[in-house]
């Protein structure tokens, strides 16, 4: 009798024992199994002759996928070391990162490829057979001698017109369809699109080279415009010379991933490129990620939760803007794709190369230590692309009309007569912030959320940004029934209804979440920039990454203030990142560019260092003010929260939760529940622990003590809680 | 204290732009200059005031119509401009035109 240990998605630290009925599932296979009155896919973890349950208690599994690939061990032993890190039940966390259809009940194969190969008969006969004159013929006869099966696709890279040649070779009898079943590897083609590199380029190439293929972290700080994709692409170029290796290669957003899909199949047109994000449909990302895993795929782009795809044959990853926010998971497993991309690599041996231009202040810490190898590209790969000239308006003086000061307008003015395109930059969707009675001063409130709501005009709706809330505009102020309530601030519907009136020439195009909801939005929105049918951009940070507009030479940012004095201590260090990244938005071809910011503190050292685009000042000072107050990364974190529809049972389970950590803090600080800056959040009341340690070891001795008397606690089940290690947000 | 109620006749000085509340109501700003005698003390006098007004919804729409110089002869109620401010502004809830200028 053999028991089969399963992982199931069930918020419980344990797996699960079943009875095997004789089907020989293997580890990293799937089975269907009963679970209370449901039935669950569950991963099969180990075989084991016995368990610690009463044999009449034991179920045997309904179904075992035996057919299908099992997990690989490294992907297992990867979501094993996140689970214990992360403090996260491994069920859920191995069940969470796999692709939706594989959660499912049924099997899961790749869509069977059909492909061309030589008969034995053609084998034997050889090319001599066929007639000279038929000399489309003989080099298909060529292609198909030098690999084993063509598809379609690889025959129409060879010659257009192969179809009538191929038929009468089929017809007689020396090539035939067949169904391919081992993956196809096909040599990487030269490159019809390689870019020389400068020398930095070049250097910060032959530095990973020559460290050779085993786990280096490297760090790649590049400022905007300096070519890392370049510099990707030509350590890509090198490491998958080897035949079969892959690539793991991470992006921030969805919302790049088009552009450098087509930048890697422009330049890789003889591999197999996997894409992997969120919004793609399940069939596709299942097949993503088989194809990744049986080694088809040779490179996989992807967003934060490819980096669990499993790789036959790991050579490199790559983390593009390492430091963007979006790589941490903000439920479920709080993970960090960056994080668990280099624990990665260093369960694999292999490199990885962390690009950015504003590196996150935990890897310059790290690359400041040596512990991160730093390679600097100091100039723009266009080498007549001179670096942007950033300058502050100072709002006190030059007060802004409807949120534009004139200066900015004027600078405006003068691109639209030279025929350049400018972008207006503000981080806040929406017609306005607020909704006031100027008569009494309500504001209209979320129910849900200790937020504001937000004024969409147009569609005469107010919207919550936090929980979705939407309602109508009131006619009247519920408090004091004055009718004549006032939106007061700025957001981007009504900055390009003000940009609309004063520069009346203009084509304006707005770009934000709620412009952009179409699907193709984005592309066609690339393209009419690139063709020259805006001259005015108004958008959010949507516009901040990644886009390469060459015409583009002003860019004016308005409203920054609140985030120099959030609470939040990585404010400043997302602000400067965030400025770096939009004011590269300008002058990124011959002509110069400009960026101008409105602010009513432009002596503050953020802008000076902007001034100078001088991040590594800045990130140093950063760090001097961390070390100070011992902040990460000079120390290490972990957050409890907790939240529920009433304030009480909050409480309760914080207070015990605090009460059980005094017994083992001996090396941790455990400071006392506060709420956080959102005490209520989508109809839930909040609040939260925040715990320190001088080093990663302790602070994880300490959770493994912890957490799980968390989870026995009886007031755990009245609320909703979670363990954020490393949290980025408070 | 439910009185709030003040009859004005005066020439229309300014007319602001039609303008919506965010859910629509239109609303417009106008001034009136009043010049008429009293009796004050048992005796009579003269009086010149500028009052500020705002009208809303069907009563905008009107409003819309005057240009400086008519006349109009107005109802309305009180309140101060907003929450911290000490001016007044006449709220017109009737709206009479005397006479086109």
């Amino acid at each position: 009798m053999t028991i089969l240990r399963v992982a199931l998605d069930v918020p419980l630290a344990r797996l699960f024992d079943y009875l095997d009925t004789g089907s020989g599932v293997q580890p990293g296979q799937r089975v269907l199994v009963p679970f209370g009155r449901r039935q669950m896919i569950g991963i099969v973890m180990g075989r084991h002759a016995s368990s610690d349950m009463p044999d009449a208690k034991l179920k045997p599994i309904d179904r075992a996928f035996v057919d299908e690939n099992p997990l690989p061990a490294p992907t297992l032993k990867l979501l094993k070391f996140c689970s214990d890190y992360y403090h996260y039940p491994f069920g859920q966390t191995l069940l969470g990162v796999l692709p939706p259809r594989l959660r499912e009940g049924e099997p899961a194969a790749l869509p069977v490829n059909m492909g061309f190969r030589l008969t034995p008969l053609a084998m034997t006969e050889g090319i001599e057979s066929v007639p000279k004159r038929a000399a489309l013929q003989r080099t298909l006869f060529e292609a198909l001698q030098q690999s084993p099966i063509l598809t379609q696709a690889m025959l129409t890279r060879i010659t257009p017109g192969w179809r009538p040649a191929l038929k009468q070779m089929i017809a007689k009898g020396w090539v035939e369809h067949v169904a391919i079943t081992a993956p196809l590897s096909s040599p990487i083609a030269p490159s019809p699109a390689t870019q020389m590199l400068n020398s930095e380029q070049q250097q910060a190439l032959q530095n990973m080279l020559d460290a050779g293929p085993d786990f280096n972290v490297w760090l790649l700080y590049g400022i905007t415009g300096s070519g890392k994709t370049e510099v990707y692409m030509h350590l890509l170029e090198a490491m998958l010379q080897t035949p079969e290796r892959q690539a793991l290669v991470l992006v921030p957003e969805i919302n790049l991933t088009p552009q450098l899909e087509s930048r890697f199949r422009a330049r890789f047109p003889g591999l197999s490129i996997v894409m992997l994000h969120s919004q793609m449909n399940e069939s596709e990302r299942l097949h993503g990620w088989l194809r990744a895993q049986n080694g088809e795929a040779r490179i996989v782009i992807g967003t934060r939760l490819s980096v669990f795809t499993p790789l036959k044959n790991p050579a490199v990853i790559i983390v593009d803007e390492e430091h963007d926010s979006s790589y941490k998971q903000q439920d479920g497993m709080r993970y960090s794709a960056r994080d668990v991309a280099i624990m990665r690599s260093k369960m694999a041996n292999i490199p990885v190369l962390l690009g950015s231009a504003t590196p996150s202040l935990e890897s310059w810490h790290n690359a400041q230590e040596g512990r991160y190898r730093l390679l600097t590209l100091s100039q723009r790969a266009v080498s007549s692309a001179a670096l942007p000239d950033i300058h502050t308006i100072d709002t006190r003086i030059v007060r802004p009309e409807d949120g534009v000061s004139d200066v900015l307008l004027k600078s405006m003015e003068s691109r639209l007569e030279r025929g350049e395109q400018s972008l207006l930059f503000i981080n806040r969707r929406g017609y306005s912030p607020v909704l006031l009675c100027s008569a009494c001063a309500w504001v209209a409130p979320c129910t849900r959320c200790s937020a504001r709501l937000v004024v969409h005009l147009r569609q005469r709706r107010l919207r919550c940004h936090h929980c979705g809330h939407e309602q109508r505009i009131p006619p009247q102020c519920p408090s004091c029934g004055n009718p004549d309530l006032h939106p007061t601030g700025h957001g981007t519907q009504r900055l390009e209804e003000v940009l609309a009136q004063r520069l009346p020439n203009a084509r304006i195009l707005r770009v934000d979440r709620d412009s952009m909801r179409r699907k193709h939005a984005i592309k066609e929105m690339t393209a009419q920039v690139h063709a020259n049918e805006v001259d005015i951009l108004v958008g959010t940070q949507m516009l901040a990454k990644g886009h390469d507009f060459p015409n583009l030479t002003l860019v004016g940012v308005i409203d920054t203030d609140s985030a120099l004095f959030s609470p939040d201590f990585r404010a400043a260090e997302r602000l400067f990142a965030q400025l770096m990244q939009v004011a590269g938005r300008a002058g990124r071809a011959e002509k110069p560019g400009v960026v101008l910011i409105q602010t009513n503190f432009p002596d503050h050292p953020l802008f000076h260092a902007l001034h100078r685009h001088d991040f590594a000042e800045f990130a140093n000072s950063l760090l001097d003010e961390r070390r100070m107050a011992h902040f990460p990364p000079y120390c290490h974190e972990a957050l409890l929260r907790a939240e529920a529809t009433d304030y009480a049972p909050v409480r309760a389970f914080m207070g015990k939760a605090q009460g059980l950590a005094r017994d083992f803090s001996q090396h941790v600080t455990v400071y006392d529940p506060v709420r956080p800056q959102m005490e209520r959040l989508k109809g839930m009341e909040r609040e939260q622990v925040l715990i320190q340690a001088d080093t990663r070891k302790s602070l994880q001795q300490f959770l493994q003590a912890w957490v799980p008397l968390l989870r026995d606690l009886p007031q755990a089940n009245k609320v909703r809680w979670s363990i954020d290690v490393d949290p980025s947000e408070y | 204290m439910n009185s709030n109620r003040l009859v004005l006749t005066g020439e229309v000085t300014e007319v602001a732009e039609l303008r919506y509340t965010p859910a629509g109501i239109p609303v417009i700003s106008l001034t009136l200059k009043h010049a008429s005698r009293q009796i004050e003390a048992g005796m009579q006098r003269k009086v010149e005031c500028e009052v500020p007004a705002i009208a809303m919804a069907k009563l905008a729409e009107k409003a819309k119509g005057l240009k400086a110089g008519d006349i109009a002869e107005v109802a309305g109620f009180l309140a101060k401009r907003s929450l911290n401010s000490r001016q007044l502004i006449l709220h017109i809830n009737e709206l009479e035109i005397i006479e086109k200028g």
